[in-house]
């Protein structure tokens, strides 16, 4: 471990839900990564002899109407559900908190402008705006990850808009200013990096929204196509065998669970350790 | 007795009143589920089931067909005779009344028959062009004339797209208006109809043969989703449900509680193709699918074996099947080599799904994999089953799997809406070929029986070939009651005989 890194670490062992937080993402990101090597089966292989077994030795979580293994559709799901989740939430993140930046830093119009824009967004619901953006784009991840950055910046951009105008005026900032440094610098070297804890924490809450967005965008049939394996499209395509195979919903349901507990706990550590309190 | 019990026993008097009236209002209405609303009650607008099967209660015909689904019985006809030459009929109609209380008038019947034949909105004008004069001669008796001898005639006058409709009402409420809120002459009549919701009917006390009727009133309702309609049915919130998951039928069946009928149906699913895309207007393209799809995988998958793999496009068990008709093997490197020759290896094919179909998704997954075998890559595309059968209408689409069941006796209407090129553009496949549309035509005007079952057999041979769709399975209608539900049956044509059915 580096010396840069000790402190770090002391930090997230004194804090036990960030701790785990941490842990279960990790595993998470273990699973993904090494998916092809522990994924027993093809996830998308069909095999009529072995529809609707239940879990057993041979297929740990059961398989479905189709005879494809859940065990290995779960671990190549982990892929796309995390996927889903940083891409989901990477972009509104950099868009929002450039628009957050300048708008707080600036005022004035520029600051309205935006503002009433935010407004026009925030009107619709969210799910609705979603699903008419994946509408006229065509379902698709990538509709969704578009949808995701259309709709999903407004709550990062007034996070950092809020911290910006507070920040404008202290006085490190007025000595920047007087010192001539250029706008640009003021807002992104300066005051960005105090600013910005805030909206780190608020992503780790906003990846358990957008996954479970994603799932239930997929759910209905607009996100992931069959028949790549997602948990949303899985606990959909259980749902007819609810009552006579619970195992092709529960163990896609209880992974969605998972990963979202580990989102969340581990943006409530580090709002913790940043002194952020939502 | 002690106040206590004098209070407890008024208590209870009062209690069984309210409650046993609440039981004697709630008992004649049959509850149905069904997975989507219907779309108008102007029956020569539709061609869909969730209409007609509602129609049919709705609404009388001059002829019906049995329950066996094989013979004809009089409806509004009391009798009919048939000219030596075959082009006269002259129909005897019975003392019948509509649900507003107009006698059924034989002007009324020679209106909707004329009406199927020229109203521009007719989705049915091409199986009555064949009538020349509709006509009243007096109150009670019509006389058709046709302008040519026609097998299917009779058989096509108990399609419940002709229904007797009130030429009085339906041309002074307007037809839209009409469409809404209609009048008819059947066992029950439309109380109201919530759109999206439910359509609730009452029983019509002027129909002829109301003191059969044992329903008060029956409401068709509309839950999409296939494991709340039998949830429903199961928590006994709704006495019947129709289209049962394949997938439910084993575990619904051993429930005390529940009826499953499984009644034998003409239905037929296919693959529909739209031939007017690219490489699917080449026959040699169609046949390499139909040789890279494993029927039988779909049998097994998605009926749970409760079908059977279907092969000509009429059903078995309806008139003029052809029991020895070509079944392609499945042989998805051969459909590859195929596609190849035919300069389409690298297919590309738009598949439009019904979302929240439970047998619709599975086939698509199931076909899509089966595809990719031969090379053709699927793209799904879901949809809403509304917005699906516009798509299909539009031609926008390649392939999707729509079903057909039976509406008539006589196979001359499905042939001419699937290979007869009339104003369905077969069945929205697009499909013409000028040889068999010839033959369809023929076929309907031979009056040999003997001759006239060899040209189906040639039509079944001549559809195989040319693959106008991809036949894939038969299946029975699958319907669940309650254990107090009696005789919910169903024909094989689709009718539900609900003037016979009672709640006990």
């Amino acid at each position: 471990m580096s010396a840069a890194l000790v402190p770090a670490w002391k930090a997230v062992r004194r804090r036990p839900t960030l701790l785990a937080g941490l842990i279960l993402l990790s595993l998470f990101v273990v699973i993904a990564l090494l998916a092809p090597l522990i994924a027993p089966f093809d996830p998308i292989l069909q095999n009529g002899d072995l529809r609707l077994q239940p879990p057993s030795w041979g297929h740990p979580f059961g398989t479905d109407n189709f005879g494809r293994d859940i065990f290995s559709r779960v671990i190549w799901g982990a892929r796309v559900d995390l996927q889903i989740a940083v891409i989901g939430v990477l972009f509104p993140f950099l868009i929002g908190t450039t628009v957050g930046t300048i708008a707080g830093y600036l005022g004035g119009k520029v600051d309205i402008a935006f503002m009433r824009f935010i407004d026009i967004i925030l009107a619709f619901p969210f799910l609705v705006l979603m699903l008419s953006i994946i509408a006229i784009l065509g379902p698709g991840l990538k509709s969704f990850y578009i949808a995701m950055a259309l709709v999903g910046w407004v709550s990062y951009a007034r996070l950092i808009r809020a911290q910006m105008l507070v920040l404008k005026t202290v006085d490190y900032a007025t000595a920047a200013l007087s010192l001539g440094f250029s706008g640009p610098r003021i807002m992104f070297r300066h005051l960005l990096p105090n600013a910005i804890a805030g909206s780190v924490v608020f992503s780790m809450s906003d990846c358990v929204l957008v996954l479970l967005s994603g799932a239930a965008i997929s759910y209905l049939g607009l996100g992931v196509q069959p028949p790549i394996a997602e948990w949303g499209v899985m606990v959909a395509e259980g749902q007819s065998f609810i009552t006579t195979a619970w195992w092709i919903t529960l163990f896609p349901g209880l992974s969605i669970v998972t990963l979202a507990f580990g989102f969340s706990l581990t943006g409530d550590g580090l709002g913790d350790l940043l002194g952020v309190r939502e | 007795m002690t106040a206590k019990w004098t209070k407890l026993t008024v208590a209870t008097v009062l209690a069984t009143l309210v409650f046993g009236a609440s039981i004697a209002e709630a008992a004649g209405v049959l509850t149905i589920g069904r997975r989507e609303d219907g779309t108008t009650f102007d029956p020569i607008k539709t061609a869909q089931n969730v209409d007609n099967w509602v129609f049919s209660n709705v609404f009388d015909v001059l002829v019906r067909v049995d329950k066996t689904g094989t013979k004809l019985i009089p409806g509004l006809a009391e009798s009919w005779t048939v000219s030596d030459d075959g082009l006269t009929y002259t129909f005897k109609l019975r003392d019948a009344k509509f649900s507003n209380g107009d006698p059924v008038t034989a002007e009324d019947a020679a209106f909707s028959i004329l009406r199927i034949r020229d109203n521009p909105g007719s989705l049915w004008a091409d199986s009555y062009k064949i009538v020349d004069t509709a006509t009243a001669a007096d109150p009670k008796t019509l006389v058709i004339k046709l302008t040519g001898p026609s097998a299917p005639f009779l058989a096509s006058l108990a399609l419940p797209n002709v229904s007797v409709l009130p030429k009085k009402v339906v041309e002074d409420m307007g037809e839209d208006a009409f469409g809404e809120a209609p009048i008819g002459s059947g066992a029950f009549a439309v109380k109201e109809w919530r759109r999206g919701d439910r359509v609730i009917l009452v029983k019509n006390p002027d129909y002829w043969d109301a003191a059969n009727v044992s329903l008060d009133g029956v409401e068709w309702i509309s839950i999409p989703d296939d494991n709340t309609r039998m949830l429903k049915v199961q928590a006994g919130e709704i006495d019947t449900a129709i289209f049962v998951p394949f997938s439910r039928i084993a575990e619904l069946q051993k429930d005390p509680n529940l009826k499953i009928h499984l009644d034998t149906s003409t239905r037929e699913d296919h693959l529909l193709i739209n031939h007017e895309h690219g490489a699917l207007a080449k026959k040699e393209v169609r046949q390499a699918l139909d040789m890279a799809i494993d029927k039988k995988a779909i049998v097994d998958a998605v009926t749970f074996g409760l079908g059977e793999v279907a092969y000509s496009y009429i059903p078995k068990g309806a008139l003029y099947h052809y029991a020895d008709n070509l079944q392609r093997p499945y042989d998805p490197e051969k459909a590859k080599a195929m596609l190849a020759d035919a300069g389409a290896a690298d297919l590309k094919l738009n598949y439009v799904v019904n979302a929240g179909d439970e047998v619709d998704e599975q086939i698509a997954v199931l076909l899509q994999q089966q595809l990719a075998k031969a090379g053709v890559t699927v793209d799904l595309q879901k949809v809403d089953p509304s917005q699906s059968w516009d798509m299909l209408i539009a031609g926008d689409y390649d392939i999707s799997v729509m079903y057909w069941t039976n509406d008539v006796l006589d196979p001359d209407q499905k042939t001419t809406f699937v290979l007869g090129h009339d104003s369905n553009m077969n069945y929205m496949t697009r499909y013409n070929n000028p040889t068999v549309k010839e033959l369809v035509g023929a076929a309907r005007v031979e009056m040999d029986p003997k001759k006239r079952e060899q040209m189906y057999i040639d039509l079944q041979k001549m559809a195989k070939d040319d693959v106008n769709w991809i036949d894939l399975y038969y299946s029975p209608y699958r319907n669940v009651s309650r254990a107090n539900i009696e005789n919910f049956d169903q024909n094989p044509l689709g009718r539900f005989f609900l003037e016979d059915t009672k709640k006990n």
